[in-house]
């Protein structure tokens, strides 16, 4: 579960990687297009960008919850390993419901879109949507690697 | 009112007492503010869960937004490829003889990042690296040394370019030009608030000051940081001549650092590359995230008219434009403890923005009261990322720094005041250079 879960994080760290690198290329063909004769003014850069950036925005949520990054609020005072512990089985859990409304309506969402076109490249909308239920699954999978990562540091404290 | 099953204080109850519930818990703040949401979704007929796609999507389908990676981006370069050593030079025969030297140029680097970055978390993580160890060798205080790296961050989003204005001008359809030009002075004043405090400081615990610099190395150091400083000029130029929109110029802003690394100061490599893109990747989706889980929050809000019945309650207590003023930065300094800017300017600069117009206060002058308030919440507990990323620099928890940091808040809220108090402050640059943009 470990080698899955690294695998598919670092497959995900660079399709982000990937993503953010490629966002600059289209607002900046159409800067220059407007001022240049260099390239043809293409109606597509738009739209591109536009969903490259949703798909940048979704892969980085989904690496933030294995590296633990989303942004939380700490309003408890300094707590042990094990309470630490334990509030992170509870959070996760509730994050896991997320992830679990993310897969199940996801799925439906995706469907949604399976007949819709973009407007302008007329790219298949279901490509975009494919990334919600996507998230909820890679989120599944890494909140069962912290869990089990969460129910280790109770148990070794214990014995 | 017809089909909607709950009523306005129970949906109230259930999102905000949800929420704080969830934060309690240490659930991220992002996933907080989407299942809250849940329960109305499910309940509502009219409503399903397809609304927390629906809703997220319209979010991120936005070319606004995607000025936020563009700003990351662009200070992820500078620090890579051997900008800010030409700026931190550059600072350094500015104000290097200043009691408190090493914080000043701290103070005065701010500046010059927030004139080419529009983001206080990246700046906070840079100049964490580069100030907080080296302050503390030189014989500052820890707290102090972190204290004064968090609130000098807080300048990017106040000096343009700026991610907070553009998303406000963005949301709350205000000019983004004129915000830009709005936002000049008061980020000066509160960076020349910012020095005072480190003079104050310096005094009382000695703090050392370096040998005056010769005008000879002034001007070398301001020659070499030329084609850096000529950022702000670029964005903010290009945007009022209409050259290109908002998200453009932050396009433009990194294919620009990108050259100065890599052709005209050459440090810049592959491995630091990627390392830009992960970090930028990363940093600003997890931010994003939240940007579409707080629209759901927000379009909830709107759908039990809470904006409209607050704008009711408030006006029947009979404020006027300066005590509206006051009510919305505080509002604003409050929610900014809890939440993160962005998501903070979807949800309650909406509801906000009618009770300013209720009572005439100019949108540029509500934008930069509204981001002020916000860009001190970065440094106040229990959210401010600021502070957090420079307590993470130098591995101590956020307790430990907050004396000082509330202590050099003191002097930027009175900043805020006079930005309340007299509109001219904020507004006055924008009239003097481009007037047809405060119409």
């Amino acid at each position: 579960m470990k080698r899955l879960s690294a695998g598919i994080y670092r497959l995900l760290t660079w399709l982000m990687i990937a993503t953010v690198a490629i966002l600059v290329v289209p607002v900046t063909l159409q800067v220059l297009s407007r001022y240049t004769d260099l390239v043809p003014a293409y109606i597509w850069t738009e739209e591109l960008a536009r969903f490259m950036f949703i798909w940048m925005v979704m892969l980085g949520a989904m690496i933030g919850v294995r590296e633990g990054t989303h942004f939380e609020v700490d309003v408890w005072p300094a707590l042990g390993d094990r309470a630490n512990a334990a509030l992170r089985i509870v959070s996760q859990a509730l994050v896991l419901v997320f992830a679990l409304v993310f897969v199940w309506w996801g799925i439906e969402f995706t469907r949604f879109g399976w007949e819709q076109v973009s407007e302008i490249a007329e790219l298949p909308m279901w490509t975009i949507f494919i990334a919600w239920p996507l998230a909820g699954v890679a989120w599944i999978l890494f909140l069962g690697e912290h869990f089990i990562a969460n129910v280790r540091t109770l148990q070794g404290s214990a014995a | 009112m017809t089909g909607i099953e709950l009523t306005t204080g129970a949906a109230a109850a259930i999102l905000f007492g949800g929420f704080f519930l969830l934060i309690v818990l240490r659930v991220p703040v992002a996933f907080a503010l989407g299942l809250c949401c849940l329960p109305i979704l499910v309940i509502e007929p009219r409503l399903s869960p397809m609304t927390l796609f629906n809703e997220t999507f319209k979010a991120y389908n936005s070319f606004i937004l995607l000025a936020v990676p563009f700003f990351l981006l662009t200070a992820n370069l500078m620090n890579i490829g051997g900008i800010a050593d030409r700026l931190v030079r550059l600072s350094r025969t500015m104000v290097g003889h200043f009691p408190g030297s090493l914080a000043q140029i701290n103070v005065v680097l701010s500046v010059f990042f927030a004139g080419i970055s529009g983001s206080s978390t990246a700046d906070a993580a840079s100049q964490g690296k580069l100030f907080i160890d080296a302050q503390v060798k030189e014989g500052y205080g820890l707290s102090f040394s972190i204290a004064i790296t968090a609130v000098s961050a807080v300048l990017a989003v106040i000096i343009p370019p700026s991610i907070l204005m553009v998303v406000w001008g963005g949301v709350i359809s205000t000019s983004i030009g004129a915000l830009y030009l709005a936002g000049i002075v008061p980020g000066l004043l509160i960076a020349g608030a910012q020095m005072a405090t480190v003079h104050a400081y310096a005094k009382i615990y000695k703090y050392p000051v370096y040998p005056r610099s010769t005008l000879k190395e002034f001007l070398v150091a301001g020659a070499q940081s030329i084609p850096a400083l000529l950022t702000p000029v670029i964005i903010v130029g290009g945007i009022l001549l209409g050259w290109f929109t908002p998200t453009e110029s932050a396009a433009v802003a990194v294919i620009y650092a990108a050259v100065l690394s890599i052709f005209v100061y050459q440090e810049m490599d592959g491995k630091k590359l990627l390392q830009a893109l992960s970090e930028t990747g990363k940093l600003s989706a997890i931010a994003l995230f939240c940007v579409g889980t707080a629209s759901v929050f927000g379009w909830l809000l709107a759908y039990y008219q809470m904006p409209r019945l607050l704008l009711e309650n408030v006006t029947a207590w009979g404020m006027g434009p300066t005590e509206v003023g006051f009510f919305i930065a505080f509002c604003f300094l409050v929610v900014g403890c809890f939440l993160d800017a962005i998501p903070a300017i979807i949800i309650l600069g909406t509801t906000l923005q009618p009770l300013a117009e209720s009572v005439h206060m100019h949108p540029v002058q509500f934008a930069i009261v509204g981001i002020v308030s916000l860009a001190f919440g970065l440094v106040t507990p229990p959210y401010g990322l600021c502070l957090m990323i420079s307590c993470a620099v130098a591995k101590v928890p956020m307790r430990f720094a907050l004396k000082d940091t509330m202590i050099m808040l003191v002097p930027m809220l009175l900043v805020l005041a006079a930005c309340i108090l007299w509109p001219e402050i904020p507004l006055f640059l924008p009239r003097l250079i481009a007037p047809e943009y405060l119409k």
